[in-house]
């Protein structure tokens, strides 16, 4: 018992390490302006200012719901393309699967820049600039491919009598897929909600070219409101970042159980 | 049924693609179009991009736009961006045909977007800039035509910790030359505290902040390798060597140079007059940059241009300039200048100002005398030059290569792109 | 993959090729072509959402990279489209620019140097954390909070904390007796920290594939090999690491992907330089397309083709050695 103990000593210490720049962005967040540049620097903030976190407060909330908003949403349009589509490859041997699979990996391949101003153009056309809609579409772009991989790996494993079984009893292909293979899939299905959520909620790259500005802005674009001209608020900026991560903490907290995407063949857990 | 229902399900398939993309086409927010009017009075919104995202929807900056939107008789859609992102979202627009109806873009980029044919001249869009200094107006010129209006000017000085030095036995009217202000440094750095900081990033601020020296020494920005660019060079070089500037300079941002000088260690840090405010805070005073041999050194001129984007309609362009007319008439220009903490581009907006406030006459003078970077004819050549001034700048600093070497690879670089 | 338990059945997954739909009994029985065409189409129709998804979103903004590259693109020429055809001329240009060599090997020894790193600590922590000690739930969930910060905290929290003279690890490291080191700023070691910022960032990524690899593998092996005597390490080496191929496979694979296309780590902490000395592909790229006032899109695009076509020839060795490992 005393050796398990150990290892969550061990555990601590290696968490701290890795959790240290965290620990550091909250302590710029928190020291005044003044002390930003200091030599050598502060180690915990004397002389701390919540000015950014009123900041922070009195602003960014509603970019907060913005972003929850883009998130959820990028999760179910990345489920409802990755897994219909896995489970075609993984199952039902389309013609030209191999190449589809392919295809998805190369997708991935393209610098996000390259996307994001092909998009701009598709955007315009279809009116798609500056609305929640948009940018749930470009950063599902950022999930799908990988969902597809995760889900084709896991469902791979799902065992055929399964599926016999099913069909066996008169269902359909879609029915088969919604009542046999999801439920079982729950794992993946999860594991690749949570990376689907938590690129969204990060993403600034896509949001930054195709916002117009208006009141719906995710939390990665209100950080700009401290980044003015000639002059960038630090304090706000970090305090902003820390007050983003608080929401996708807990999520992910709460998640960590289910995350088992099983992504060698056989793992059917249930 | 078999059947039916599964291609019931190829075609559901297809229906929830066509639906997916057609439903995106529905759920648009509806940005605001470019209404074409076809009555003579200008109706409808129009589009106002500025790169102050700092300014939201409650602040006076937003507060003005507004007004000048409604006495226009139109309703202005003013939107934020950073200052670096402006240029590619405006060429993006202008490629798509959906400009903004009136562009606040930094001034060295104005000839860029010039020449990509996305501005409108002040022939077309009936902009008035009979009372505009010459020397700030300069940057929007191109080609003998004018593409847009100044908001104000910035520029550089040298802030100084009269404490540091008064502590170091440096007298601050004796710094008139490089020299001089060196020495003063090597005192400093004797008494214990920091010399000088800077922005020596290889961004377009780095260029800004070594501009004064550059054009200190006399050198000119055709002939990045001449003897008079490397001295300049050699000098910055030579700081960071000895001790006298931060080893972080060579990564510093106007904004984290400020920072350092905030600190109360350093003896100088070269800012612009955004900061006025914060130096009075912290009992900081400034004084011009001196030029090599004596004198003021030239100082390049900051500060953003009003621009009216190129209009299918073009019946549009009416509104836009009594708006911008609106937002630079003295009354209006004076408080946004003052807000901004610029300097008016008008001899009328400077008077008020140094009648409110006689401790300007330092900026005033100095933005006097200031060049704009696209000047001398330069135009679309800045952007290239510069970009190959920041990247040698940062290699002598950082010792990757001597200041000579650094400027003659620069110099060829340029020859290269501009003959392209 | 498909069950061969009942002859019955294997008929008839023969007859459809896959476990597609069969008639159920009770069904009149179809003709074998017209099961496998309805087959098919299911099969597609399951599919069609995200090839006309990819074609639309994937496909067209690389007809327009492509398209960038291939003509000669000014300013004014990318607002009124009239730019001329000049075939391979961008690529030579960029390839004898002398950038391109330095961010070649800074691209292929921040790529490689990223992927070792990453993936080992993602191991070793996911081993670790596999021993199910208290808190082994939570403290690895919290060490993926780092993958939830925006890119512009992450590199600006790092550009702060590896500052020359204002850093906390310099003054760290002088408390130590170790001179200041100039992260940031000196080009010996800009790469350096960017790569160590990226490796940092990249290590809850592989540690959540990778301890899901783990669980991925039955106890039962586990014991068997404890069994017959094996010690934790020569258990580890000899059986655990062997079946956790595939999922290294696809690790190393994505990591490789995902971290030539990196840029915003770099671009924030050290813009590529000084001189040069950080500047990967990705970051060059985006230095000739939006990095000055006047932009390059004909080079930038030219590089980001090149970035594409590298990434394109391991994904193609990745599927050979695949394909290998499959039919073995």
């Amino acid at each position: 018992m005393k050796r398990r103990w150990w290892l969550t000593a061990v555990g601590i210490v290696l968490t701290a390490v890795m959790l240290f720049p965290i620990y550091w962005m909250i302590n710029v967040s928190l020291t005044s302006a003044s002390d930003m540049r200091k030599d050598p620097p502060n180690i915990i903030p004397i002389n701390g200012t919540l000015h950014g976190y009123v900041q922070v407060l009195q602003h960014q909330l509603p970019f907060l719901g913005t972003s929850l908003l883009i998130g959820l949403g990028t999760v179910v349009v990345t489920l409802a393309l990755a897994a219909p589509a896995a489970f075609s490859l993984a199952k039902l041997q389309p013609r030209g699967g191999k190449v589809l699979s392919f295809l998805l990996l190369i997708a991935q391949m393209i610098p996000a820049i390259i996307m994001a101003m092909g998009f701009y153009t598709i955007y315009v056309r279809l009116g798609l600039l500056d609305t929640v809609w948009g940018l749930i579409i470009a950063d599902s772009t950022i999930a799908v491919p990988f969902g597809v991989l995760i889900f084709t790996a896991f469902m791979t494993g799902i065992p055929g009598e399964l599926l016999q079984a099913a069909r066996i009893d008169g269902a359909s292909t879609w029915r088969t897929f919604r009542s046999v293979v999801l439920p079982v899939s729950r794992n993946s299905v999860v594991t690749v909600s949570l990376f689907a959520f938590l690129w969204a909620w990060s993403d600034f790259l896509f949001a930054n070219t195709l916002d117009g500005g208006g009141k719906l802005k995710p939390i990665t674009l209100g950080i700009y409101a401290y980044i003015g001209n000639n002059n960038q608020q630090w304090n706000a900026i970090m305090a902003t970042a820390v007050v983003a991560s608080v929401p996708a903490a807990i999520l992910l907290i709460l998640a960590q159980k289910y995350v088992a995407a099983g992504v060698t063949a056989g793992a059917v857990k249930d | 049924m078999i059947t039916t229902s599964r291609k019931g399900r190829v075609v559901g398939a297809a229906l929830v693609a066509a639906a997916l993309v057609g439903g995106l086409v529905g759920c648009s927010s509806g940005t605001s179009t470019n209404d074409s009017g076809s009555g003579k009075a200008p109706s409808g919104t129009y589009k106002f991009w500025d790169p102050y995202p700092q300014y939201d929807a409650s602040s006076a900056w937003a507060k003005l736009i507004k007004k000048c939107g409604t006495q226009a008789g139109v309703t202005v859609k003013r939107t934020g961006y950073d200052t670096s992102d402006l240029t590619n979202k405006a060429l993006l627009a202008g490629q798509q045909g959906t400009s903004p109806d009136i562009l606040l873009v930094d001034n060295p980029v104005v000839s860029t977007l010039a020449s990509a044919g996305i501005l409108t001249s002040t022939e077309e869009n009936g902009l008035k800039t009979g009372k505009i200094a010459k020397n700030i107006l300069g940057a929007g010129i191109v080609d003998g035509k004018t593409y847009g209006v100044p908001i104000g000017a910035n520029t550089l000085a040298l802030y100084y910790n009269p404490k540091i030095l008064k502590a170091a036995g440096v007298d601050a009217s004796s710094i008139t030359d490089w020299n001089s202000l060196t020495a003063a440094l090597k005192k400093v750095k004797a008494a214990g505290k920091k010399g000088i900081t800077f922005a020596g990033i290889n961004t377009e601020e780095g260029s800004f902040q070594f501009l004064p020296w550059f054009w200190g020494a006399g050198a000119d920005l055709t002939k990045l390798d001449s003897s008079k660019a490397d001295a300049a060079l050699s000098l910055w070089a030579d700081w960071i060597k000895k001790g006298y500037a931060p080893n972080s300079v060579i990564q510093d941002t106007q904004t984290t140079s400020w920072q350092e000088f905030q600190t109360g260690d350093f003896a100088f840090g070269e800012n612009g007059t955004w900061q006025k405010a914060a130096a009075a805070k912290m009992g900081a005073k400034v004084m011009t940059i001196p030029a090599q041999n004596g004198g003021a050194a030239p100082v390049p001129t900051g500060g953003e241009f009003f621009t009216i984007p190129v209009q299918k309609d073009t019946a549009r362009y009416k509104a836009s300039e009594k708006i911008v007319t609106c937002l630079t008439s003295t009354d209006n220009i004076v408080d946004t200048d003052n807000t901004l903490n610029y300097i008016s581009a008008t001899q009328a907006g400077q008077q008020a100002q140094l009648a409110s406030d006689p401790s300007l006459k330092t900026w005033v003078d100095a933005v006097k005398v200031a060049k704009a970077r696209t000047g001398d004819n330069l135009g679309t050549k800045y952007p290239v030059i510069s970009q190959q001034l920041w990247g040698a700048v940062q290699k002598a600093e950082s010792g990757a290569a001597s200041p000579a070497a650094a400027l003659k690879a620069a110099q060829s670089a340029v020859k290269t792109k501009l003959n392209k | 993959m498909m069950t061969t338990s009942s002859a019955t059945r294997s008929a008839r997954h023969h007859r459809a090729g896959a476990a597609s739909t069969a008639p159920a009994p009770g069904m009149p029985a179809r003709s074998p072509r017209a099961a496998r065409r309805r087959a098919h189409l299911t099969a597609w129709a399951f599919i069609a959402p995200v090839v006309i998804y990819l074609v639309l979103f994937y496909a067209y903004p690389l007809y327009k990279n492509i398209d960038l590259s291939i003509r000669h693109y000014t300013v004014r020429s990318f607002i009124d489209g009239t730019a001329p055809y000049v075939g391979f001329q961008n690529f030579v240009s960029v390839m004898s620019s002398s950038t391109f060599w330095p961010s070649i090997i800074n691209t292929t020894i921040f790529v490689f140097v990223s992927i070792a790193f990453q993936f080992a600590i993602g191991l070793a922590l996911a081993v670790f954390f596999y021993k199910h000690f208290p808190l082994s739930g939570v403290l690895r969930a919290l060490f993926l909070v780092p993958w939830l910060l925006p890119l512009l905290v992450s590199a600006s929290t790092w550009s702060w904390m590896l500052n020359s003279d204002s850093g906390i690890v310099n003054s760290f490291l002088e408390a130590f007796g170790i001179g200041q080191i100039n992260w940031l700023t000196s080009p010996s070691w800009s790469l350096t920290a960017v790569l160590i910022a990226n490796i940092w960032i990249g290590i809850p990524f592989n540690l959540v594939i990778m301890y899901s690899g783990l669980q991925g593998i039955s106890a039962d092996v586990h014991e068997a090999a404890a069994i017959d005597g094996a010690n934790g390490w020569q258990r580890f080496w000899r059986v655990t690491f062997p079946l956790l191929r595939p999922v290294t496979a696809i690790t190393l694979l994505l990591g490789f992907v995902y971290t030539l296309k990196v840029f915003d780590i770099i671009w924030i902490m050290t813009r590529g330089g000084p001189a040069d000395s950080s500047t990967t592909l990705a970051i060059w790229a985006y230095q000739l397309g939006f990095g000055s006032l006047l932009p390059d899109f004909s080079s930038a695009a030219a590089v980001g083709n090149l970035l594409i076509l590298i990434a394109v020839i391991f994904g193609l060795m990745y599927a050979r050695m695949q394909r290998r490992l499959d039919l073995s």
